[in-house]
């Protein structure tokens, strides 16, 4: 609470009393009219003072009555530069266009600018990513994915092949807060982690804080993953899509009138399946095996101080053999927003969105056929300010609740030997409220300054269990609809400072606390769609994270380099893992299961990127440790979680051999996850059960592979560009190791033998992209 | 692949068999994970059984690392304790023998061949779910003279989805029967703890899939490995036709 008025003391000392007048407007693409995030507003006389558009392409800039040079600028495209003579309040609707005879191939110009935003920026590095530089980068079956594009970033981590979660500085999987337009995703992948389910062509902007994570966000301890959908263009029809080996794509868009709305409209669909279908087995024909995805949104603009938005995401997969066995699971968001500019400092967004997340399973058909089904959905309320003081303090605040039902589980149908079973629906209420000021002291100190304030409510109608230190249970008790089961609440301070110590380089300290209330409990290797979302409760606490970094930043040769080295301390609390043995299939009584300690991870995280060039790329190392103690395992003693990876090394590269040929490579290495393999062997029952000490005391062989692509672009027409992309997925074809199993051998049961299967050996695959513009 | 080597345990697998009112146990040691050689067995040990009023009665060694008792009937529903002073310890386990669940009837289907597998017949296994307690049980099958009783041939079956019904479960041992062949169910009324047992060593035994594999949550005290399961039976066999 000090902290909080010393900072609120410190940024209206600032204030002065000279006259005043406000620069605001909006930041867009010329070619077809889609805001600008954290586009750039420097003036040219003053050092260290500028602005930076918000993620609607808003900003406001105010400075004192004066004659300025105003340059607008952001990556890939060519900045603009005005004069104006500041004496009353300006409004300016600025358009970027993008450098001429070029579409990110050729070297971009650089003249006197300075493009070291990186040094220059507050707050702690964020990993932006935009989908137009990660479109040469070679991933698996040649499908541009921009989760797996952030995993080759420090810190991030890959759960591992055929898995799309990902673990961020040592935090689990469940601990990444994952928005598209602000609805939650609760389960990110396609086809069991092979693609995760955001289709490219329809995302304007990714970013993901690792550190220094805005107090407008909260909800999940070690990362938040904000993906943005594109607008859609406001000036014209636009069509493209693509033609690969397991799926396809297509986006269409347009205005509704021009300049004022916009709609896009995006699919995929995958056709694993459709191979299958040549078997003469009917076993193998009649499988379905394929995934969906479709993108919407459409925006209009209601005159100069409104502008209302509608997207929705709708996705499934579908996994059947025969009539014999399905499953099938899904997303589906929506959301409707409302902007809306109180005063050319007073910017306003307000949002409802809808989430839904469920997984079916069913077994046989007809009379004997049962289902088990499972679902999760939220409605989410958000009103957020952006309060644009003066040039040296830009604050937010704003408040944020969701209503979540969680339908653990269903039992239904079967013949009359299977009783239906409904799991007790969970009912929570998550609230918070939130104020953030970003603010630069002089010409050298930027500071962040955010608090956030939480809660939680569980509540009926329902059952809540108390259970021993043994998971016995000892007592239940009925709540009824509405009454509250259990609240929990909690300040999460955000902070960061940073010095700049030249225009080449600048160092910066951040301290973050992050509360989660809901959380996904697996004792699987791969994270699957049926681990099941547990919110806090009379039994489970919220998680708590509390993160310290320090960064160094450094920029070369005139900006076409660019150094990143950032250490991290993080501490987690009340962390949750199974007792061993537990079951956790439709059990009501899952809250006995749990066991709670705590963990530990550090880290030193190095990075450095070419950015300009006919050769650009990344170069990133992270040497990390992540750690847990429970009292209930292996007596307490500590041991590594399983995304434990020592070292972490990716060198992605991408070369434009001509002007039409484009190449690039990445090489990935990490060290083996932490696992539990056998100190020794018993024989029960005639057959050898292994003998297992210390958990996760072992490691899987190192990982590592090379991913080899080329972008053939065709000659270009007025209308029309089309490429065609040839990927090689691990192309010296190293067996890596998916799982290692401990069992007798095959010929010999006297013999016991470790049996390794890999999942991708090499894969090519070809890809052809086309764009109607 | 190098695995470390820990300080063999002491593991105890002990048997009461109501059907046969006897008691077998086998006490051996953990080897090293590669080692080919057969398990160490302890020759030396005190066993005993003692019933749930206190009375107890000697195990006698008999050879290899294992201890027979017979013509020992058992009282169903009450609990027995094992106890054994091996390797310079004691360990004791108890286990209760439940009233043994019947098998009503063995009925059999036909299966066509899926993905390749050879068509045949699965059997079904129809028995009443007594309605006023839980039930755990686990089930082998057998073909003409052979036994499927290893420890990964083991089938696991408890009410908590069928209490108080009539149940008809198809079971699928290693194959599928042959028209002709004899089908043999033996059906094991266990207790929930046994029945734990078995899942978790059935899972390690298979290579296991759990992210954070352990030893199975054992009976034992002191830390011995194995179980003691006191176990009534019901068996059937029928004739495919």
């Amino acid at each position: 609470m000090k902290y909080l008025i010393s900072c609120l003391i410190v940024f209206t000392a600032l204030t002065t009393s000279a006259q005043k007048f406000t620069i605001s407007g909006t930041l867009k693409d010329a070619t077809n009219g889609e805001d600008l995030y954290g586009g750039m507003i420097k003036v040219k006389e003053l050092t260290n003072v500028g602005a930076i558009s918000n993620a609607y392409g808003f900003f406001s800039l105010t400075l004192e009555k004066g004659t300025y040079t105003l340059i607008f600028r952001s990556t890939g495209f060519e900045s603009k530069e005005t004069v104006v003579e500041l004496n009353k309040d300006i409004e300016l609707k600025v358009e970027l266009d993008i450098p001429k005879d070029v579409q990110n191939i050729e070297e971009v110009e650089v003249k006197a600018q300075k493009e070291n935003e990186n040094i220059t920026g507050s707050g702690m590095d964020v990993t932006r990513l935009d989908p137009k530089d990660i479109e040469t980068i070679p991933v698996l079956f040649g499908e541009k994915d921009i989760m797996k594009t952030l995993q080759l970033t420090p810190g991030v981590k890959g759960a591992g092949e055929g898995n799309a979660g990902f673990f961020v500085r040592g935090g689990g999987a469940d601990q990444n807060l994952i928005l598209l337009d602000e609805a939650n995703v609760y389960n990110a992948s396609h086809l069991l982690g092979f693609f995760s389910v955001f289709n490219s062509d329809a995302i304007k902007d990714v970013s993901l804080y690792k550190s220094g994570i805005p107090a407008e966000y909260g909800g999940r301890a070690s990362s938040v993953m904000d993906v943005k959908m594109r607008d859609g263009n406001k000036k014209k029809f636009g069509m493209s899509g693509g033609i690969g080996l397991i799926s396809s794509r297509l986006t269409v868009e347009a205005p509704i009138v021009k300049d004022k709305g916009s709609f896009i409209v995006s699919g995929r669909r995958s056709y694993a399946d459709l191979f299958l279908k040549l078997s003469k087995d009917t076993s193998i024909n009649q499988t379905q095996l394929f995934f969906y995805d479709l993108n919407a949104k459409a925006n209009y603009r209601l005159g100069d101080k409104d502008r209302i938005f509608l997207s929705g995401y709708f996705g499934r997969d579908v996994l059947g053999i025969n009539d014999a066995f399905g499953f099938n699971w899904g997303n589906a968001t929506g959301t409707i927003r409302w902007n809306h500019l109180f005063s050319n400092k007073l910017f306003s967004n307000t949002s409802i969105a809808y989430s839904d997340f469920d997984y079916g399973f069913n077994v046989g058909s007809g009379e004997d056929g049962f289902g088990i089904s499972s679902s999760i959905n939220d409605i989410n309320f958000k009103q957020d300010f952006d309060y644009f003081l003066n040039s040296n303090n830009k604050m937010k605040f704003g408040v944020n609740a969701i209503y979540h039902t969680f339908k653990p589980g269903e039992l239904s149908g079967g013949n009359s030997s299977f009783n239906p079973i409904i799991l007790d629906t969970r009912y929570g209420l998550e609230a918070a409220a939130y104020i953030q000021n970003d603010m630069k002291i002089g010409s050298r100190w930027s500071l962040m300054c955010g608090l956030r304030y939480s809660a939680f409510n569980l509540m009926g109608d329902g059952t809540a269990y108390e259970f021993d230190g043994n998971g016995v249970l000892t007592n239940s008790t009925e709540y009824s609809r509405g009454e509250s089961i259990a609240l929990h609440h909690g300040l999460e301070p955000r902070f960061s400072i940073s010095y700049i110590l030249s225009e080449n380089n600048s160092i910066k300290l951040g301290y973050n606390r992050n509360l989660q209330y809901l959380h996904r409990v697996t004792n699987s290797t791969t994270s699957s769609p049926t681990d099941i979302w547990v919110p806090s409760s009379n039994n489970v606490l919220p998680q708590l994270a509390d993160q310290i970094a320090i960064g160094y930043y450094q920029n070369f040769n005139k900006n076409m380099f660019s150094f990143t080295g950032e250490v991290y301390y993080k501490a987690l609390q009340n962390q949750i893992d199974y007792r061993t043995g537990a079951s956790n299939f439709l059990n009501e009584l899952i809250e006995g299961e749990f066991v709670y300690g705590k963990g530990r991870s550090y880290g030193l995280e190095l990075q450095l990127q070419k950015k300009k060039g006919k050769f650009t790329g990344w170069l990133s190392y992270t040497l990390s440790r992540a750690l847990r103690t429970f009292d209930a395992i292996d007596n307490g003693r500590e041991f590594s979680a399983r995304q434990d990876r020592i070292h972490d090394i990716s060198l992605v590269t991408m070369y434009n051999l001509t002007e039409r040929v484009a190449l690039s490579a990445a090489w990935i290495y990490y060290t083996g996850d932490a696992v539990t393999f056998p100190s020794g062997k018993y024989e029960l029952n005639g057959t050898v059960i292994p003998y297992y000490t210390e958990r996760n005391g072992y490691r899987m062989p190192d990982y590592h592979r090379l991913d080899l692509g080329a972008t053939f672009y065709f000659k270009e027409r007025e209308k029309f560009e089309h490429n065609l992309n040839v990927s090689i997925y691990n192309a010296y074809n190293r067996e890596n190791a998916y799982t290692i199993t401990f069992q007798e051998a095959e010929n010999d049961p006297t013999q016991t033998e470790a049996v390794q299967t890999t999942l991708f050996k090499i894969i090519p695959s070809i890809t052809y992209n086309f764009n109607f513009k | 692949m190098d695995l470390n080597e820990s300080n063999p345990q002491t593991v105890i697998e002990g048997n009461y068999t109501a059907e046969d009112s006897t008691v077998v146990v086998r006490i051996t040691n953990t080897s090293s994970y590669f080692n080919s050689d057969a398990s160490q067995t302890v020759n030396n040990a005190d066993v005993t059984i003692t019933d749930v009023n206190g009375l107890t009665t000697n195990v006698p060694f008999v050879e290899a690392g294992i201890y027979i008792l017979e013509n020992y009937a058992p009282e169903f529903d009450t609990e027995y304790t094992l106890s054994v002073q091996a390797n310079g310890e004691t360990f004791s386990a108890t286990c209760e023998m439940r009233t043994p669940v019947l098998i009503d009837d063995i009925t059999y289907e036909f299966f066509p061949s899926i993905f390749g597998a050879d068509a045949g017949y699965a059997p079904f296994l129809n028995y009443q779910d007594p309605a006023d307690q839980t039930d755990f049980h686990l089930i082998t099958l057998g073909v003409n003279s052979k036994e499927w009783s290893e420890l990964t041939d083991i089938l696991q079956q408890d009410d908590a989805l069928v209490n108080g019904n009539y149940v008809e479960r198809p079971l699928f041992g290693r194959s599928l029967f042959e028209f002709g062949d004899t089908v043999h169910m033996h059906f094991r009324t266990v207790d929930e703890k046994i029945y734990s047992y078995y899942g978790q060593a059935i899972s390690n035994a298979t290579g296991g899939g759990s992210s954070a594999p352990g030893n199975p949550d054992s009976n034992w005290d002191n830390g011995a490995l194995g179980f003691f399961s006191a176990y009534s039976s019901s068996r059937k066999s029928v004739v495919i036709e």
